[in-house]
């Protein structure tokens, strides 16, 4: 699972991979764009639904915590 | 009452006064009082707007929690993914219903007070009689940004973000903080809640701080924004057709300066009056136009602003049942573009409702429009816009950076020449005279003939060197005030002398000690 959700983040944000702080979206590495494609791959991936109270930055702080939501989701 | 008077200075010192000497628990309402004071202070017209507000969301926020709680109860007797998933759903309902109600009171009130003037004319003529208590219709005062907190904290309530304010009192504080309430920045509950809880021990480090904030953010708007509005207005004021391109194009490059000095000065002395009180503001503006591009503009310029649309309005679309049905049916139909068609439409329907806040003019609307269609434009092309620079061997470095900002600026330039302008039909005039009649020479000969002498344009030389002195070390990581104070005793006290001289003897002070009110409060 953690390689497939690092394989769609670096489709659409390779810096997003190599990252190592922990604000994200507040350091402008990934923007709202990015956000939300990310957000529909996963979805239509893990068949997931990711409703926008998850899209906060804390679930966007780095890619540890993208990994963390999606498992998150799948054992609710 | 504005952040530069006499009256708030004396508001703002008795407020310190009586919030050390309070016991830690009774601080915030000392905030409260203060607060209150603030707002009655301002009020235009019948206060209608912020209790209203005040008890929707308390009263909204407090249904939320009980359905949360009802949700989880639910849920906790019950096994199974699908039935959970169906219990969500209809809860989900229900909250989404509550919360729609919510908005159209809200928004309504906001709508009322925003748009009754302009209505007035067609309801008279609609109705064939006089409607004669619109016309005594006032906005309240920070109708515009406490009604989108308000907003802000019943979303986050519903998406368990925030737990719900069971004290009603806190809640008010948190809408009607004074030095947030007029202009912003807009805060989230979550963040201020545990600052307003908690106790605050006094420290003359911080109210150093706190003090030199505010008094950089009044040498902003004093010495430099309100000097530039004298230039920008007389430019502006006059026929169109008697100025030339080049004039008109120097006032929309000092009205870009001055939109930014006054805006920035008014959070940095709220912040400056806030941290005074140890309650830390979100910060707002980070050096926009270091900007390279569009968006990374606005994720400098009022950047709480930018912040709540995304969270409440653009992810809200894009991840609704209607977004997400239509991004599945454009992503089969067009394998390639198909994903850009949902995050467009936010886009869009963000910025015409950036620019519906903004003003109630269609140059506003225009304004809103041109940047949705700039950034989506943008999204669209990202992939081109890297091909091309390959193919031309562009590398990234300094040059290339300055051509960037020089893009950006240009865009920005563009938007602000729609929103200075009294009229679409003058905003046309002024863009045909910057291709018709530019007319270079005539910025030498007649650069002092609109309300500034040469004196005043010597004086903004040397504010705006060190504002972008001061701007150069920000963006490279320094605390401007931390590097002053390890500087010697005279080093510091030049600089801080400097800047409240200049103040004292350059600002433009009108007339009564009448400071010119802030641009954002208009909004």
């Amino acid at each position: 699972m953690e390689e497939k959700v690092l394989e769609i983040l670096g489709e659409h944000c390779e810096e997003a991979l190599t990252y190592e702080g922990d604000s994200m979206m507040e350091d402008g590495v990934i923007d709202s764009f990015t956000v939300i494609n990310v957000v529909s791959d996963l979805e239509d991936e893990f068949d997931i639904e990711i409703d926008a109270k998850y899209v906060v930055a804390e679930n966007f702080k780095n890619k540890e915590a993208i990994v963390a939501l999606v498992k998150k989701l799948l054992e609710e | 009452m504005q952040l530069i008077s006499l009256a708030f200075v004396i508001l703002w010192a008795i407020a310190f006064s009586l919030y050390y000497l309070a016991p830690e628990r009774m601080q915030r309402y000392v905030l409260l009082a203060a607060s209150l004071l603030f707002y009655v202070a301002g009020l235009r017209g019948f206060p209608l707007g912020l209790p209203a507000t005040w008890l929707t969301t308390y009263a909204c926020g407090l249904w939320l929690r009980r359905e949360l709680e009802r949700e989880r109860a639910a849920l906790s007797g019950c096994s199974g993914r699908e039935s959970k998933k169906e219990i969500r759903a209809a809860f989900q309902r229900r909250r989404r219903s509550a919360q729609i109600l919510y908005l159209i009171c809200n928004l309504g009130l906001l709508a009322f007070y925003k748009y009754a003037v302009i209505a007035l004319p067609f309801l008279e003529r609609l109705s064939g009689s006089r409607i004669g208590f619109l016309e005594h219709v006032m906005m309240p005062l920070g109708i515009s940004f406490y009604t989108l907190t308000a907003i802000g904290y019943v979303v986050d309530v519903g998406r368990e973000n925030c737990r719900a304010e069971t004290d009603p009192l806190k809640l008010l504080l948190f809408l009607a903080y004074f030095p947030s309430v007029t202009q912003g920045p807009f805060n989230r509950y979550d963040r201020m809640r545990e600052q307003f809880e908690s106790g605050h021990a006094f420290s003359y480090d911080r109210m150093l701080r706190g003090v030199q904030r505010f008094v950089w953010g009044a040498f902003k708007k004093l010495v430099i924004a309100d000097r530039l509005g004298i230039f920008v207005d007389r430019v502006y004021g006059v026929e169109t057709s008697s100025v030339s391109g080049s004039i008109l194009a120097c006032a929309t490059v000092l009205y870009m300066l001055q939109l930014y000095a006054d805006f920035s000065g008014y959070i940095d002395m709220a912040m400056g009056v806030s941290e005074t009180f140890d309650i830390m503001l979100p910060e707002n503006f980070k050096r926009p136009y270091f900007a390279g591009s569009v968006a990374e503009f606005w994720r400098r310029w009022h950047i709480t602003l930018g912040a709540w649309f995304k969270d409440y309005v653009m992810f809200s679309f894009v991840m609704s049942g209607s977004g997400r049905k239509i991004g599945k049916a454009c992503k089969s139909r067009w394998s390639t573009y198909g994903k850009h068609v949902v995050p467009i439409m936010g886009t869009l329907l963000v910025w015409f409702l950036t620019g519906a806040w903004h003003g109630r003019t269609l140059s506003y609307m225009l304004w809103g429009v041109y940047y949705g269609v700039i950034m989506s434009v943008s999204l669209v092309l990202e992939p081109q816009y890297a091909r091309w620079k390959e193919k031309l061997h562009i590398r990234d470095g300094r040059l290339w950076s300055f051509v960037c900002m020089a893009r950006t600026w240009l865009i920005v330039f563009t938007a602000d020449v729609l929103i200075r302008s009294e009229s679409l039909a003058q905003a046309g005039a002024i863009f045909t005279a910057f291709l018709t009649r530019l007319a270079p020479t005539s910025l030498l000969t007649e650069i002092t003939s609109y309300g500034l002498n040469r004196y005043d344009f010597m004086l903004l030389i040397v504010v705006l060197a060190v504002w972008l002195a001061v701007s150069v070390l920000e963006e490279r990581g320094a605390d401007v005030r931390t590097y002053l104070a390890s500087k010697p005793l005279p080093v510091r006290w030049i600089c801080y002398y400097g800047v409240v001289l200049t103040l004292l003897v350059t600002g433009i002070y009108g007339g009564g000690y009448d400071t010119a009110a802030f641009m954002y409060q208009s909004f």
